[in-house]
């Protein structure tokens, strides 16, 4: 009887752990997913596609201290050194010496940025079409997805040229994937998706959605495209809808573009926002990028006085004022009247201020979250880019008008900003209008215009590339390691090379 | 006749009978155990009967046998306790006088040198067939150590112990036999039966009772999916029956710093500053500036004597059903940096009871809680500590002043009459090491509670079935405020605080059935048969405020900062594994032994495709000693012969590897308004499975000379296949972290042996315990030959590259020629870029194209020695006894990250006296160390062998020696041990910097791979560790 009982004392723990045992097998090795989605559970709402939405916008922003272009739209250009202190990022002094090797962290950093962006609109306009929701959003959402994809495209265009394309999500074996030549890129993507923004999106964003990328933003990207791909009627064309639309107009204060209070104004086709005393960070870095040490910045992308020789002077030496607008110079105040500038504040003696606030706005120990947004299409931008396509097609004379209008305000900053010495009266000869009605003249005009109303607007170095060899080895001739064939575009990043066998 | 000689027989036991009924027998005595402390409550009676009695409270006894009982002249008896091997003695029957006899008890479990405790279970040490090691208990309990795995450095072969930096409270690293794969290296623990990966804060040292590492598979295939990186088993001390004891062990030391790196003091570095300015064409620091500056010796600034302590108090008794042990101790420790500590209490309680015959059941519980005080004592912040005290305490310029007039602490230069960017230029823009480790207000407190309750059922003779079910339940509170301070409040503003609390719990529940039988005498088997079914879930919170108006420490609470943006973060994850395994073991004759283990494991981190896995192992042994051939060699009391093959598993990668998950967090504005994004920001792979280890091992067990010398010695070969490895994707696919897949293939192969010398002569006896293993180290395949690059070290550079044919994170980097003396030497290289000359490293040509480029980096070194070795020597005297320690690596180098900083003239930091004294300054002056230059320091600081260092070193670790004063027996003090100890004695190293043991740091994290093996040897300027001197106690009473 004893050992009966036992037994059953034995066998039910027994028995009991070998019933759980496989009854439960199945469910005991599921986990749910708490706290976070996968990507099949997204996708589903119209909550989840501006969710979405917004994050391809986020790859943007120059909250990231990996967001490089102005190392390679300025640094690499005439008009920028690397600045900062000897030893600090020899990588970005290697892209402003052209000793650009495939392993320099700039390229990744711009690289991967780029194809981040891709990869979310991609994912999102998979999937958008399933998602039900109101067509006319949709279609918005679709163009500014649309946009966004084209947006990163030429930056990855002109930069490098040829590269990968994925126009959806790539399983890991398709990511395997030879570059698309550079024209195709261009004709077959990035004018697609700029013609397709264009259809769907509105002609204005504003209040809560200010910022979002409109119609115009578009027409002002496919004119850039265009340029670049020397379509010069296209880029007529695409222009004029801008200009004629009047729905965009020049500051009367050049520098009113880079100020916090008037940082969203009727110039502006399309501005990379910046907020600051935000968690994740939204502000803008460059604020520090640029800024001198002595306001805890490191004086990155430090303007040549080849730059600062460019700005026109008239016989009196009065010099054009967006020189003072954009550099910081010896003897001249710097952001208020009772700093000047101390040219031992960088290498080169000069200083962007482009981009930099002053203290009072963003004070030393939050130099980093700077509120500015990066203009990336302003009017200004449009019009030389119009005069452009106008004079390569021989239409010199009318193309002439739009330098002057660019000229004009320039130069009107006497009229209207007060700390300027002999406000409100233009200095005689300053910034007179073009007469020249020659091709190569008007062309040599707009080429100028560009450097000196865009400066510092990370333009400058694919615009050099734009105009030809022979204009880039003549800027430049100080750079021995340059090469026009070698350097046209940027080597392909290292890891890229290293990860996609098809390259 | 027959019935006549049955007739007389009846007759003479009858007369015996009444001949021996005539008179009782008094047996009596007192019973103790091997350290003499007397036993109550010991069973004694007579064999095969239920006559009998227990020992008194003092433990004696008197059995008094009554009429009847004794039917034959002798006697036997049977002393038998729970813990104890049970004692049986024949008396021959005295009726006249009461027979006096002393007992000693032996252990049960004395018996470590016989018994080892194996996988679900104990083996006897001669029929075990695997590769293990066991750690004596006693070295860990002499030194003042504070983590169970600090224990095993230097004393086991094969196993590789590092204290990740020497900060108080710190992460211990502990590799078997060499890292098998890129993702998680680190082993498992097996905690009183219950498995976690990590035991910090659970197991006191002084409570180990015995740990072994299971190093091959076969040994450690019985845990399957998880024990890939070896298995160490550790069973806590528990009570014995008996008296109550009551054991206190404590002590107190001072701890100092010890090496520190000679760094250049303020005229030397105002010299070399100017020597580069002038190179530079740069402003040298003007004469007039000298009267106004300090001379700070910042490391001897930064560093304090500090106070250690551990009072551990343990109350243990029982009687022969049931025993307890309950304990509770303290632990505290400053750290030689200030504002570094660690604190710990835990309480331990076990209790075994055999309700019935057939029937036990225990628990054991501990409960602990430790908080510890961090600053950012190692890195640079690449997404790791912050702001690093060690690395500021290098760089800073000794011409500032620790401490502003106004009492504050120094920030930026401040020197009357220089701009501001002048003094940065001259004296940099660094932190004030002091200043930061006293304003981290950092703090990690963790409660834990872990144990098991089991129950044993014995079904039959030699069948029993154990059910355990084991909780481990962490629960972590961690505080971090970044207060605002420094030059126009420029470090940390504006200031905030992140609070996260988290939950971690585990419970296993494990079933093993065990039937033992030995058939016709010489064949020997063990069967084990067991379930087990582990769950864990994590729960976190997390919040963030900023902006605090007020930074006093009562307000640094959530809610209080001005923010309007406080961020507010949860998360929860589950994982859960169920394996059901079987063991069989088979020993003939005690000459052949074979062993066979099957684990089947499933595993929720997998796709159910791939969720279930099998893990098989087998092993040999043939004891030849036992051979007839070899029994009368009299010298030889051991020969053993081993060899083991199996596969063991891991499956340590993030959950849910198989889904792609949304990432929130991808904001950006519009109409000044933040708009939340979501973006994907991990990839998924349905297809990943296990990575397997087959362990292949041929082992040796020797004894020679009356058990004097023992020999142990194993070959092994581990070949890691199907390795987890998130293998990277091509980025113009996006950025999204890549999922883990089956793609890689490691080997370690190595050589282990142990000696041990033990002797007495008279009341002299000694110890030697000597270990050492080599490590070959080799990726065989990697991620489709798409190699790993890791350890970031400068802005877009990698110093590590895994990649086939080398070793795990394997230095891969431009090769240091020397240095070029003249232009002509220049001229004559390579080209090397626009800038360089007399005076710069020049860099090998590798590939011989006559171009210095990325294409010229080769694999110069490794981080992972190939030769490790311990020694550990007792001696003991009368109640003298004196114990050394030396440990030591032997073949790795160290990639000494913040020389680029300290010898590369990256800003205005201070440089080291070894680079002031041997740097070159003219043609022939060195081929070592380049000229002093900013400019040059473009080209000189580049990652190259110039900053690899040797790594290997020896050291004497430990030394203590004691005196146990003789007690009388009626004190109440029954023992009482004094010693007085110094941990970190010296070391012999050429490495230069704080601490060649010390060099791993945090900057991983946000690598691709952030797994510290990838990049281990690389020092960011380490924690280092202390120089301790102890003076403890031991007493019983």
């Amino acid at each position: 009887m004893t050992t009966m009982k036992l037994n059953i004392k034995i066998y039910v723990p027994l028995l009991l752990s070998i019933l759980i045992a496989t009854t439960s097998c199945e469910k005991y090795l599921d986990s749910e997913l708490n706290g976070r989605q996968s990507d099949a559970q997204f996708y589903q709402t119209a909550e989840d596609a501006e969710l979405a939405l917004t994050g391809i916008y986020n790859m943007l922003s120059f909250s990231e201290s990996n967001n490089r272009l102005w190392v390679f739209g300025d640094v690499a250009s005439d008009d920028a050194a690397k600045g900062g202190n000897a030893g600090d990022q020899a990588d970005i002094g290697y892209i402003d010496d052209f000793n650009i090797a495939a392993d320099n962290g700039n390229l990744e950093a711009v690289w991967a940025i780029c194809y981040e962006g891709i990869s979310r609109a991609n994912k999102l306009l998979d999937n958008i079409d399933d998602i039900s929701m109101d067509t006319e959003r949709k279609n918005q959402i679709k163009g500014e997805s649309k946009f966004l994809r084209a947006f990163y495209y030429y930056w990855l265009g002109v930069t490098w040229g040829s590269v990968p394309v994925h126009l959806t999500t790539p399983t890991p074996e398709e990511m395997q994937k030879a570059a698309t030549p550079v024209d195709q890129l261009f004709e077959n993507i990035i004018e697609n998706d700029l013609k397709d923004a264009i259809a769907s999106l509105p002609e204005t964003f504003t209040g809560a959605d200010l910022g979002r990328a409109t119609k115009y933003a578009a027409l002002g990207l496919l004119t850039k495209a265009y340029l670049f791909e020397e379509k010069w009627s296209e880029a007529e064309d695409a222009a004029n809808q801008i200009v004629g639309q009047g729905l965009y107009f020049l500051n009367p204060l050049y520098r009113a573009n880079f100020e916090f209070a008037s940082k969203d104004n009727p110039e502006i086709l399309f501005g990379v926002q910046h907020l600051s005393e935000q968690s994740p960070w939204l502000g803008n870095r460059l604020n520090q990028w640029f800024a001198p040490q002595a306001e805890n910045g490191y004086g990155f992308n430090a303007p040549t006085q080849n730059f600062v020789d460019a700005f026109e002077v008239t016989g009196e030496g009065v010099v054009d004022p967006r020189l003072d607008y954009t550099v910081g110079r010896p003897g001249m105040p710097w952001f208020n009247d009772t700093i000047l500038f101390d040219p031992e504040w960088s290498p080169t003696g000069y200083l962007n201020k482009k981009y930099i606030q002053p203290l009072e706005e963003v004070p030393v120990e939050s130099k980093a979250d700077g509120q500015l947004n990066y203009q990336f299409i302003r009017y200004a931008d449009v019009l030389l880019m119009l005069a452009e396509a106008l004079n390569e097609q021989g239409k010199s004379g009318e193309a002439v008008n739009y330098v002057n209008m660019v000229r004009k305000r320039a130069r009107e900053s006497y009229m209207f900003d007060d700390k300027l010495p002999g406000y409100p009266n233009i200095p005689n000869g300053l910034l007179s209008d073009i007469d020249d009605t020659g091709q190569s003249g008007v062309r040599n005009a707009i080429r100028q215009e560009r450097r000196v109303e865009l400066g510092f607007e990370f333009h400058r170095y694919f615009d050099i590339i734009r105009y030809g060899s022979e204009y880039a080895n003549q800027a430049f001739d100080d750079k021995p390691n340059f090469n026009y064939e070698t350097n046209k575009f940027m080597p392909i990043p290292q890891s890229e090379l290293d990860t996609n066998f098809e390259l | 006749m027959k019935s006549v000689n049955v007739w007389f027989l009846y007759l003479f036991l009858l007369l015996m009978t009444i001949g021996l009924n005539s008179y009782s027998q008094t047996i009596k005595g007192t019973i103790t155990d091997q350290s003499q402390f007397t036993l109550p409550g010991v069973s004694v009676y007579l064999e095969g009967t239920t006559i009998g009695t227990v020992s008194d409270f003092d433990g004696n006894y008197e059995l008094i046998t009554k009429e009847g009982d004794i039917i034959t002249d002798s006697i036997t008896v049977i002393y038998s306790f729970i813990g104890f091997k049970p004692q049986k003695f024949i008396y021959k029957a005295n009726p006249s006088a009461t027979i006096t006899n002393n007992i000693i008890l032996l252990d049960d479990i004395a018996a470590l040198e016989e018994f080892v405790v194996v996988g679900y279970g104990v083996q006897r040490k001669s029929d075990v067939t695997g590769a293990l090691s066991t750690i004596d208990p006693k070295g860990i309990v002499d030194m003042p150590l504070w983590n169970a795995e600090m224990g095993m450095q230097g004393k086991a072969a094969g196993v590789q112990v590092n204290q990740t930096t020497g900060a108080p409270g710190e992460s211990i690293k502990v590799r078997i036999r060499g890292i098998g794969t890129i993702n998680d290296n680190s082993p498992l623990y097996i905690v009183d039966g219950v498995p976690t990966k990590d035991i910090s804060g659970i197991v006191n040292p002084e409570d180990i009772e015995s740990m072994t590492v299971l190093k091959d598979a076969a040994s450690a295939a019985i845990y399957g999916s998880r024990a890939g990186n070896g298995v160490i088993v550790i069973k806590t001390k528990r009570g014995s029956a008996g008296k109550t004891r009551m054991n206190y062990s404590g002590y107190v030391g001072l701890q100092q710093h010890g090496h520190i790196t000679p760094m250049t003091n303020t005229d030397e570095y105002i010299k070399i500053y100017n020597e580069a300015a002038a190179a530079d064409d740069r402003d040298p620091i003007p004469e007039d500036i000298y009267p106004q500056l300090s001379h700070t010796d910042w490391m001897e600034e930064t560093f304090q004597s500090a106070m250690i302590t551990n009072h551990q108090l343990t109350i243990s008794g029982g009687n022969e059903n049931s025993t307890y042990l309950i304990g509770g101790g303290y632990q505290m420790q400053e750290g030689i940096i200030y504002n570094s500590e660690y604190e710990r209490v835990n309480f331990r309680m076990i209790v075994n009871s055999s309700i019935y015959k057939w029937l036990d059941i225990g628990t054991n519980l501990t409960l602990s809680y430790s908080d510890r005080d961090i600053i950012g004592g190692s890195g640079d912040g690449y997404g790791g500590n912050g702001g690093s005290v060690v690395r500021y305490a290098l760089f800073r310029t000794p011409a500032i002043p620790v401490y502003e007039s106004d009492g504050s602490y120094s920030d930026l230069p401040n020197f009357e009459g220089y701009d501001r960017a002048k003094l940065n230029n001259w004296f940099g823009d660094g932190y004030n090491p002091v200043g930061l480790a006293n304003k981290y207000d950092w703090t990690t407190k963790v409660y834990r509670t872990f144990g098991n309750v089991y129950a044993n059922f014995k079904i039959l003779d030699g069948l029993s079935f154990r059910s355990e079910v084991g909780i481990n339940l962490a629960v972590t509170d961690e505080k971090r405020f970044n207060e605002t301070w420094g030059t126009d409040n420029r470090i940390n503003s504006p200031n905030n605080l992140s609070k996260e609390t988290g939950t971690n719990f585990t419970y296993n529940w494990t079933n093993t059935l065990v039937y033992n039988r030995t058939f016709s005498e010489k064949h020997k088997t063990t069967f084990l048969l067991g379930t087990e079914a582990i769950k864990n879930q994590s729960h976190f919170q997390s919040g963030t405020d900023r902006d605090f108006p007020d930074q006093s420490d009562y307000l640094r609470y959530l809610g209080n900062g001005l923010t309007l943006n406080k961020g507010a973060d949860e998360g929860r994850d589950e994982w859960s594994l169920l394996s059901v395994f079987a063991r069989v073991n088979y020993n003939y004759d005690n000459r052949y032994l074979i062993e066979g283990v099957v684990r089947f494991d499933g595993s929720s981190r997998f796709s159910s495709e791939n969720q279930w896995g099998g893990f098989y192992s087998g092993s040999v042994g043939w004891n030849m000693k036992n051979e007839n051939f070899l029994q009368d060699v009299r010298w030889l009391n051991q020969l053993k012969i081993r060899a083991s093959i199996g596969q063991t598993g891991n499956q340590e990668i993030g959950l849910y590897n198989y889904l792609s998950i949304i990432g929130t967090g991808y904001n950006y504005p519009f109409g000044g308004t933040t708009n939340n994004g979501y973006a994907v920001s991990s990839m998924g792979d349905i297809n990943t499975a296990w990575e397997t280890t087959t362990t292949y091992d041929l082992g040796l067990d020797l004894a020679f000379l009356n058990d004097r010398l023992f020999v142990t010695s194993d070959y092994y070969w581990r070949y890691t296949t199907d390795m987890l490895i998130p293998v990277r994707l091509p980025q113009s696919g996006g950025s999204a972290s890549p999922p883990w897949v089956n793609a890689g293939e490691v080997l370690n192969r190595g050589f282990e042996f142990q000696v041990i010398w033990q002797q007495k002569v008279k009341e002299f006896s000694y110890t030697i315990n000597a270990n050492f293993s080599t490590l070959h180290n080799e990726v065989l395949s990697i991620s489709n030959g798409r190699p790993i690059a890791a350890g970031r070290v400068d802005a877009g550079a990698n110093a590590t590259l895994t990649e086939e044919g080398h070793p795990i994170g394997s230095f891969y980097m431009y090769e240091m020629e020397g240095i070029f003396q003249n232009e002509l030497d220049i001229f004559s290289h390579a080209y090397q870029g626009p800038d360089i000359e007399p005076g710069d490293v020049m860099f090998k040509d590798q590939n011989q194209d006559g171009m210095i480029d990325e294409n010229d980096r080769v694999h110069v070194a490794s981080a992972i020695p190939n030769f490790m070795y311990g020694l550990t020597t007792d001696f003991s005297w009368k109640g003298f006894d004196l114990s050394l320690f030396f440990q030591g690596v032997s073949g790795n180098s160290i990639y000494v990250q913040v020389n680029q900083d300290i010898e590369g003239f990256y800003r205005g930091f201070n440089v080291t006296k070894r680079y002031y004294d041997d740097h070159w300054t003219e043609e022939g002056s060195t081929n070592e160390t380049p000229r002093a230059s900013w400019v040059g320091a473009a080209n000189n600081k580049k990652v190259s062998s110039r900053f690899i260092e040797p790594g290997s070193y020896f050291r004497f670790k430990n030394v203590t020696l004691g005196y146990t004063f003789s007690m009388k027996e009626s004190s109440a003090i029954q023992k009482l041990r004094v010693y007085v100890g110094v941990q970190n004695v010296f070391t012999v190293t050429k490495y230069p910097g704080l601490d060649p043991e010390m060099y791993n740091s945090d900057n991983l994290s946000g690598e691709n791979v952030s797994n510290p093996d990838l990049a281990s040897g690389i020092d960011w300027g380490t924690y280092p560790v202390p120089r301790i001197y102890t003076l403890g106690v031991n007493l019983n009473f």
